[in-house]
Parts: C-alpha cells; structure tokens; sequence
C-alpha cells in the first residue's frame, strides 16, 4: 500500500501517524460510547419504570434501579384497563393492512416495473401519497368513513391502513422486482407459464428476500400510526398507541402501565429491525439509497 | 332563596341532625359495617382507620340492597328488561374509570343483566368523540360521561337525549329534591333536563392546622404582617401567608402552598378568583371582558403567586401537588376533594390508589372555601344518554340507578370513585362523618363550598372558550405580559361568539346567569 | 436454456377454469398490466383522492359542530386562515421546527457516520444499537421523554444536577427558553438515527482511494471533506434532507406527548393546530382549508423531490 510506502521512507511521520491513529480511534470510540449512552438512555429508564412501583417511579431523587423488580403489578393493570387487548386490535389491524397492501402492491409494482405502466409520472403519483401529511388525509378520510359507517371498525382502518401503505409497497416492490432478469422470466413464459403464474413461481421467490423487508417495513410504520387510529377510533378498535394517551390524564399519570405498554409494543419491533438491519437504509428511504 | 335558606339550616344544626335523620332510615341489612358504626360511640383514631377500611371494603364488595320504590330499585325493574343488551359508557380513562370497572358495571350487571362496557376515554377527548360520534351517525355510545359545560354544546348539537320523560316516568321525584340544589341548577337546557349530576367537584382549601397553630409561626407572622396567622381569606393573606411559609421552609424543600399550574384545567383558578375579585366574562354587548382591570390584576397575581410557589409548578398537575402535599411539603393547597380524604389516608390500602403516595399529613389538615369566599365548582360530571343509542332506556336506567341516593350514596364513599358528595344525603350521612376524625368538617366546608361555589361558564363553546383562556394563563405563566396575553383571548372569545353567533350567545350567557344565580357571580 | 418452442397445458373447460383462464389471458394481454395497477390505483383514488375533493367543497362552506349542512361561503376560510395569528404562529412553528431539527439531525448523523466509517473494532454490535429510534413509535419516544424531562422525577435534572452540585429544578416543557430546546433533543435522538443510517450507506459507497489520495495530496481533513466527501455524498444527503424535512414537516406524535403545543401556542405546529381545530373544536370547514393549504406548501417539497428521484430513474432504466 501507499502508506506503507511511507512509512518505510520516513520513520518520524509513521510514529506520528501511529499516534494519530491511536488518538483518533480514542476519539472515535469516546464519541460512540457518548452516542451509545444518549441513545440507550431512554430505553434503559422506560424498562426500569415497567418494572417499578407507582410509589417508586414517583420519587425525587428519582430511583435508577428497583429495589424489586417487578412487572407482573404493572402488567396486571395493563391488562385490567384494557392494555393488552389495544396491543391485540393493533395486531389485527397491522397485520391485516400489511398483508392486503403486499398483494395489491406487488401486482401493481409488477405491472410498473415491467411494462412501465402509464410511465415514470404515475409511479411518482402514487409515491407522492407517501407524503401527504396525514392530519391533512384523516380530516377528508374521517367524512367518508362517516358516511360509510365505517368509523371505530376494524375493516376501515385496516383499509386506510393498506392504502397508506401501498405507495411504499408499489415503489420498494417495483424495484425489487426490476432486480430480477427478465431474461429468467422470459424463459419461463416461452415455456408456456402466463404472466400471473411467472411472477408467483419465478419472479416473486427470487425477490423473496425484497418482498419480507417491505412486508417488515410496511407493519411497523402501521404498527407505530397513531393519528388516524385517534382519530376513527372509539370503543371496538382501539389501538396501543391510543390507549398510551389514556394513560396521561389530568388527573393522574399512570407511568408504570405507559412504561409496560410502551415496551410490549416496541420489542417484537426491535426484534424484527435488528433481523432485517440489512434493509434498513432502503426502506427508510424507498429505495432511493441502497 | 329556598335552597340558601335549606344549605344555612343545615350549616347551622351541623351534623347532630343529620345524623338522627339518616339514622332514622333502616340501615341495609347487608352492609353490616356502617349499620355497626351508626350505633358505635365515638371512636378513637385507630379504630376509625380500621373502620374506614371496613366501609371501603364492603363498598367494593356488593351495591346496597335498593329501598322499595326508590330510584335505584325502579331502574333495576326497567333495567331488566334489557337484561343481555350491553350498554356502551364512556368514562374518563385511569382512575376516573376504576369506579365502573369494578364496582358499578358488575354490579349493574349481577342486578339487571345488562351489560356495561366502559369506554375509557381522556378527558379532553369525552367531549370530541362523543361529537365526532354523533356526525358519523353514532350508536357507538350509549351513556355519555360529560363534563357540565359541554352540556349546551351537547344538547344543542342533538348529541344528548332529553331526559324528562324518562324522568317523569321512572325516578322517584323525591330523589330529585335530595340533590343539593346548587347541582340542581345544572340539569337544564332551554327547559330540557339533558343529564343527571354526578360529582359535586368543587375547589376546597386544605391548610396544614400544625402550621397555623404553631406558636412560633404565629408570633413571627404577627411581628410581620401585623395581624394574626389565621387561613387566608383573601387572595392578599393567601399571598402573604404563603410567601411567609415559603420564606420559612425553602431551606428544608417545604413550601408555603401550591396550585397545580400546567395547561389543561389551570383556568380554573383564574374563572375562580376573577369572579371573587367582581369579573365578569362578558359586558351587556357580548364582548369579552376577560381583559378587563379585574382580569388584568388576576393574572397578574397568579403569575406573581407563582413565585412562592415550589419550583416547576408552572408543569404541576394533579399528581405533583398531591405528591409534595401528602409528602409533608406544602402548607396550603386549593384543589378537588379527593385530597381531602387521601390525605387522612382514607382507602389508599386499596390497589386502586397504590399510586397514591403515603400521606404524612393525615390529622394535620383543615378545609376552607377557597380565599375571596367562593369555590370554583370545577368541572364536575354528568351523565347523559347518546341521542344515538339504541338502548335508550337501559341506558337512562343505569344512570338512574348510578345517581339515586343509595347507590351514588355508596360511590362517594368508594375511595378510587373520584365522586365527590353532592346529594344532601352524602353531606348528612353519618357514616361519612365517621370516617375520619374530622371528616364532619370537611363535609361541611364541601356543603358551604356547593352553596356558595361558581359554576364553570356554560354556554355554548364553553371548551373552546376554555382553551383560548387556558393557553393565554400558561402563556403567562412562562413570562408573557399577562396583559396581552389576556387581550389575546379575549379576541379569541369574540372571535368564538362571533362564529356562534353574538345574539344566540347573548340568550345562551343570560340563560346561564338566570339558572345559576348567585353561583354564576357572586 | 431458452427453448423456442413450448407448449399450452389444456385445462378442462369447467366455470372456474374458463375464470382463470381468461384472467390469464387478461394478463398476458397488453391491457393486462392495467389490470395489475387497478386495485392500487382504485385504493388510491377511493380512500385518499375522493376525500381530498370532497375536503375541497367543504372548504368553502361553512360546517361545524353547530351546523351539519353547509351553505357556500366562498373563500372565506382560506382568507380567515391568513388573518389566523394562530395559524401563522403554528406554520412558523412548523417551519423552525423542521429547520432546526433536520440541520441538527444531519450534523450529528454526519457526524457520527464519519466516525463508525472505515475498520473500527465493535462496529457490529455498535450500528444496531444506534439505528433502533428510528423504528420506535414516535407516540412512545414522546411519553418517554416526557417522563425524562420531568421536573421532579425525571432522571434529566438529577443528571445536571450531580454536575452542577445543587438541585437542578428546571420545568423543561414549560419554561419558554428549554422547551424548545426538550422538543429537539427528544426530536433529535428519535432521528438522527436515521441521517446517521443513510449518510453511513453513502459514504460506504465511497471508493475510499479518493480520500486517501487527498492525504497523500496533502489536504487537510477539511479540504478531503470539503472537496471529497461532500460533492460524493451530496445526491444521498439531498434525498435524506429531502426525507426527513417532508416527514418532520407533519410532526404530530412526538409534540403532542411532549406538551401538546404548550406553553400557551408556543409549540404548536400545523398539525396540531389542524387537529384541535377540526377535532375538538369541530370547525369542519375551516379545518379542510387548513388541510388544503398544508397540502399545497407540502407539494412544492414533493416536487423537489420528484426531480432527484426521477433523475436517479433515468439512471436505472
């Protein structure tokens, strides 16, 4: 290399650089770990309010670690005041959503990335939903669902849901699927399998590991809404991000339950990040960084 | 004038009276605990902790047996027609909730069968869903949890059934008679009766007595203000009682009074003490005059009260003023009466007020109506029936049985109801007199706080009249001029009657003075 | 491979088959692709155009909680908006908001990209840890703070006040100085995250003899990342700027934990404005003006963005 090159022709500037490196490896690491304590922080102090009493998290100076920790209190109220059924609604509703947008999306994504269906400008069409400030869609949503009676239902949000969702999916889906030679699906066709049966058989397997990261991506961002859930729901479809706000009236602070809540509904999140990590920056960023 | 005439006899023969006339109904044969303590004689306080254990536990266990021909009994009969429909009911979320959860849906549905589904809903939010409910063609809701100003709104929206009919057909009338009559006022709307009350909430001043009657305090307080240490009267002696408490306590964290000061419901506090300073909210032309000198000064004095106040008030809701008061902290509050029974540590062994910290004050507190003489009767609730429900008679039956004397009887005594006494059978029962040394007294001051108390302003707009109010004190409290900050709300609040429209306003404002009377202004 | 002649399986003529068969044939037509995009496009249109339009006549009528059935009013609505002192405050809320945060959010996560760039021992175990805000539902990262910055019982003030030696008291959500200050900080941590991500996956891409033949050039670590790095990283940082300006832009979640808009309207962003208008205070109209109005300033953003992304299609196809 280079460097070697010169560290050989001048000892004293490879010492410096030694020490350079040293220094600059301190400064790395003394910087990941301030990074590494402001981002855990939060974490670390929300597990521990789970795992405290109200008597506990109530106290000035705040107490760090819980003389006994003990969840099950809290989870015992979480469940009593309807907690773990709003985690359960948001699971129904999620999944339900994620699954009808893959399979609305994915057709669409095919026919787009194949045939450039109605070309680049309808592409960016349906993307540009995905921006659309969502307090400026639920107003006009809200009036149509009233009129449809499909305010408080598990079958209008889970719809709203799948449509949010399918600009993502047809976008992520489209390029994914452009990944796949259409040499290899031409092959197939010439063998005599039809369009339909080439995407389910050929292309879709081998787009398999695209399509789980946007099925991933899609359930959390409807697993993490809460503007419209607040908005449509009432007492049927309740989901954990509109029971949190319960939890803060003014005339009490159930931290504890918060806390529980907060950490049931984020850890299977946090799992299913740290597996797909891989696909992280493209879905962040609907493919445009890879 | 019959209703002050009434409130002013009863001040006066005290509790003795009470007493013989509650004594005079036979006590219900399956509540055996207050039957005992009826004829008990006086307790010491030990055992009057032990007892008001018992009264809570037996309160949890099973609703009172109804009397014969009372409104609790007749809303069973009709309930149990229904017997199998569930019936959906909003309540506000947490604690407020804790009293349907456990103790009034099951035991409405082991009486009727009627199922209760409880909705746990923020406060905030009680008022918008049930709105947003009924303009999506509704039927989500069947009874509404509502606060009493939202009342007008509600009706006039068609959100809420009139009730009287119902009414008419189902209570009986001297049900209606037991009501304090300052809660009576309430329960009407343009000759409609569109709710029954639910919570006599009003503001109660605690004051640490230790504090008062230390001879210290009184003799280093007489050489600076002149004049004895007594609980405040005035806004001034609050003022100044408290900067002396606070001068004398910083050092050991202890701190002469505390308001809770963060953005919701701290209006409140300023509808309570512009009205005692003479306020008014509007002049004859409908113009806002939050604004005014009088409001001015208000403001003004509650930032500047602030200061005495412990440090962070200005983010303090329910929950840290109860912390630092039970904790030993504070010499005066001025907040809802449910302090007032924590504070004796009444029912806090139940898991539902686990939360609520360990009281160090209990037999140390005295109760007063608020300085200037009148108490914000601060928000309260009531419960309605949804114009949209499909059940409307088993929904009027349970708040019939909710609200008759026996049941809501037992609720106030409930510790995590968070209903507060408002019939004139929970000031006179004497079962609650018993269930702390002083807990007469503080039915008393709860009685005279009804009586003379200032009723939230409840017109139509009443929440967006709040809002524009509330955000204009917060404001204010983080350094803007209270001045322009007031001349900013008050264009809002004429902002809102515009839209409303000035002249139904004006008929709605009048409305509101004629009912309430004295517990308007003053 | 590529077998010139194939072959059809006959399927038996039942109801079903012939079903199939000519779904079949549809998509083996040239119409057939329109009918793969038709459901998207019908979800679409149904759920998010169809309402759109219909908030466009609300808009200029005049419903609310009072009055179900609207009379024509002409563009009062959007006038009265730009009359709005509360409205103006809220977009200049917004905008500040969006400013600050997405300045901040870069730098750091420029930052701490440039640091976990290249061999670094750890890195593994390091990058999952930091990436997780980013999938954490804003509505929790919120309460969580929340409970952080409390006066008496968050951890924060107690931390300032082991350093400072006294008591640390402040109310950081209601004191006019700290609380935007609060709002960024729990902003920030919630999504620098993701600046950190993308920037991390752009400088990677970066053949590293470009730097080093800058040091041996003799430039100094400015002018590599001046001259280099920046002009290289530019198309990605544009479109993560891009990103997270359109999606702080609408920030609700983390605000509305935080403090609701308090004190008085000095937080309140456009969103949260919208929300109170059209929600608790029923005003349907002025609310779907509002709406039309956000819409329009967010599609000048959008557009910005369609321009990179349809430059880097061009490049794809």
């Amino acid at each position: 290399m280079t460097t070697s090159a010169y560290k050989t022709l001048a000892p004293t500037a490879a010492r410096k650089r030694t020490w350079q490196k040293a220094r600059t490896y301190a400064w790395r690491y003394a910087l990941l770990v301030g990074a590494l304590g402001f981002f855990g922080f939060p974490a670390f102090w929300i597990a521990t309010i789970a795992f405290k009493s109200s008597s506990e998290y109530f106290r000035n100076p705040p107490v760090w670690i819980p003389a006994s920790p003990n969840i099950a209190q809290n989870l015992d109220k979480v469940v009593r005041t309807g907690g773990l059924t709003s985690i359960g609604n948001s699971l129904i509703v999620t999944t339900s959503a994620t699954l009808i947008a893959l399979i609305v999306g994915t057709l669409a994504a095919y026919s787009l990335a194949r045939y450039r269906t109605g070309g680049p400008n309808f592409a960016f069409w349906i993307l540009s939903q995905r921006f659309l400030p969502p307090v400026s869609v639920v107003f006009p949503v809200f009036l149509l669902f009233r009129a449809l009676r499909w305010v408080d239902t598990f079958h209008g949000l889970i719809v709203l849901y799948a449509t949010f969702s399918l600009p993502f999916v047809v976008w992520m889906m489209r390029s994914y699927i452009r990944e796949v030679p259409i040499e290899i699906e031409e092959s197939a066709q010439v063998d005599g399998a039809s369009r339909l049966r080439t995407l389910f058989s050929i292309t879709l397997p081998l787009a398999s590991p695209g399509l789980i990261a946007t099925g991933i991506f899609t359930f959390i961002f409807n697993w993490n809404e809460f503007l419209f859930a607040l908005v449509l729901s009432r007492t049927n479809v309740i989901t954990y991000p509109v029971k949190l706000t319960s939890y803060f009236g003014p005339e009490a602070a159930f931290w504890g339950e918060a806390a529980t809540v907060s950490l049931l509904a984020t850890l299977p999140v946090v799992i299913a990040t740290l597996l797909m990590q891989r696909y992280l920056v493209t879905g962040l960023t609907l493919g445009a960084v890879k | 004038m019959n209703a002050k005439k009434r409130t002013f006899a009863f001040s006066v023969v005290g509790a003795i009276a009470m007493v013989a006339s509650a004594c005079a109904a036979p006590p219900a044969p399956a509540a055996p605990a207050p039957a005992a303590e009826a004829t008990a004689p006086p307790n010491p306080v030990g055992e009057l902790a032990g007892q008001a254990k018992e009264v809570a536990a037996s309160a949890v266990m099973t609703a009172m047996p109804p009397k014969a021909g009372g409104s609790a009994a007749r809303a069973i009969e009709l309930a149990k027609k229904y017997a199998g429909t569930t019936l959906n009911v909003t309540w506000e979320a947490g604690l407020q909730s804790q009293d349907p959860l456990l103790f009034s849906a099951p035991e409405f549905e082991r009486l009727t069968g009627v199922k209760i589904n409880v909705i746990e809903t923020p406060f905030t939010e009680l008022f918008s869903k049930a709105v947003a409910d009924h303009q999506a063609g509704g039927g989500a809701y069947d009874v509404l949890n509502y606060a009493p100003t939202w009342l007008a709104d509600l009706a006039d929206g068609g959100v809420l059934e009139p009730l009287d009919a119902y009414i008419e057909q189902y209570m009986n009338k001297d049900d209606l008679n037991d009501l304090h009559p300052t809660y009576a006022k309430y329960q009407q709307w343009k000759g409609k009766t569109y709710g029954l009350w639910d919570d006599g909430d009003v503001f109660v001043m605690y004051y640490r007595r230790d504090w008062f009657e230390d001879d210290k305090n009184k003799a280093d307080f007489k050489a600076s203000y002149n004049r004895e240490l007594t609980p405040p009267k005035t806004w001034q002696e609050w003022d100044e009682v408290c900067s002396f408490f606070t001068e004398r306590g910083k050092a050991n964290n202890e701190y002469g009074c505390a308001i809770q000061r963060t953005a919701g419901n701290t209006y409140l506090w300023f509808y309570e003490q512009f009205r005692s300073n003479g306020g008014r909210f509007f002049d004859e032309d409908m113009r806002a005059t939050i604004n005014s000198d009088i409001g001015v000064k208000t403001l003004t004095d509650m930032v500047n009260a602030n200061k005495n106040m412990p440090p962070g008030v200005e983010k303090w809701g329910f929950v840290e003023v109860l912390q630092a008061w039970m904790d030993g902290k504070l010499g005066m509050i001025i907040t809802w009466p449910p302090i007032g029974r924590w504070s004796e540590g009444y029912g806090l062994e139940s898991k539902q007020l686990e939360w609520v910290p360990k009281t160090k004050v209990a037999g140390k507190v005295g109760y007063a109506v608020s300085p200037g003489g009148h108490s914000e009767l601060a928000v309260g609730f009531m419960l309605g029936v949804s114009s949209n429900s499909k059940n409307k008679e088993a929904a009027y039956a349970f708040i019939q049985w909710l609200t008759s004397p026996e049941i809501s009887g037992q609720r106030v005594k409930i510790p995590f109801a968070l209903r507060d006494p408002y019939r004139m059978s929970h000031f006179n029962d004497p079962d609650y007199a018993k269930l702390w040394p002083n807990a007469a007294e503080y039915l008393k001051v709860l009685q005279e706080g009804a009586a003379t108390g200032l009723a939230d302003l409840g017109i139509p707009g009443a929440r967006e009249y709040e809002e524009a109010l509330d955000r204009a004190i917060t404001a204010a409290y983080s350094g803007g001029d209270p001045k322009a900050a007031l001349d900013k709300a008050a264009e809002e609040w004429n902002a809102i009657t515009e839209r409303i429209g000035v002249e139904s306003q004006k008929a709605a404002y009048a409305d509101w003075q004629a009912r309430l009377g004295a517990n308007a202004y003053p | 491979m590529i077998r010139r002649e194939g072959y059809r399986i006959r399927y038996p003529s039942t109801p079903i088959n012939r079903m199939l068969a000519s779904i079949r044939a549809l998509s083996d037509k040239r119409k057939g692709k329109y009918v793969l995009v038709a459901p998207a496009t019908v979800m679409i249109l149904a759920i998010v155009l169809f309402p759109l339009l219909y908030a466009i006549v609300v808009s200029f009528q005049n419903i609310d909680a009072r009055t179900a059935v609207g009379t024509f009013v002409g563009p009062k609505n959007y006038l009265d908006a730009f009359r709005d002192a509360r409205f103006l405050n809220a977009l200049g809320n917004t905008l500040f908001f969006t400013g600050v945060a997405v300045t901040f959010e870069l730098l750091l996560g420029f930052i701490l990209a440039q640091t976990l760039i290249g061999h670094l021992p750890g890195k593994r175990f390091i990058v999952p840890i930091l990436m997780l805000p980013v999938v954490i539902a804003p509505l929790i990262v919120g309460y969580t703070w929340r409970m952080l910055w409390d006066t008496q019982y968050g951890p924060i003030n107690q931390v300032l006040g082991w350093f400072a030696g006294r008591p640390i008291e402040l109310v950081w959500l209601a004191n006019p100085v700290t609380v935007w200050p609060a709002i960024f900080i729990t902003e920030i941590w919630q999504w620098t995250p993701f600046m950190f991500l993308v920037l991390l996956a752009g400088l990677t891409a970066i053949n590293p003899e470009y730097r080093e033949a800058a040091e041996i050039d003799g430039a100094s670590s400015w002018q590599t990342l001046r001259y280099i790095t920046l002009p290289l990283i530019w198309p990605v940082m544009a479109v993560a700027i891009l990103f997270r300006a359109l999606d702080a832009f609408k920030v609700f979640d983390i605000i509305f934990a935080l403090t609701n808009g308090g004190p008085g309207t000095m937080t309140e962003t456009i969103s949260l404005y919208a929300y109170s208008v059209g929600f608790r205070n029923f005003r349907i109209s002025y609310m779907a003006a509002l709406t039309l109005i956000l819409i329009a300033i967010v599609s000048v953003a959008i557009t910005f963005l369609w321009r990179r992304m349809s430059a880097d299609q061009e490049r794809m196809a």
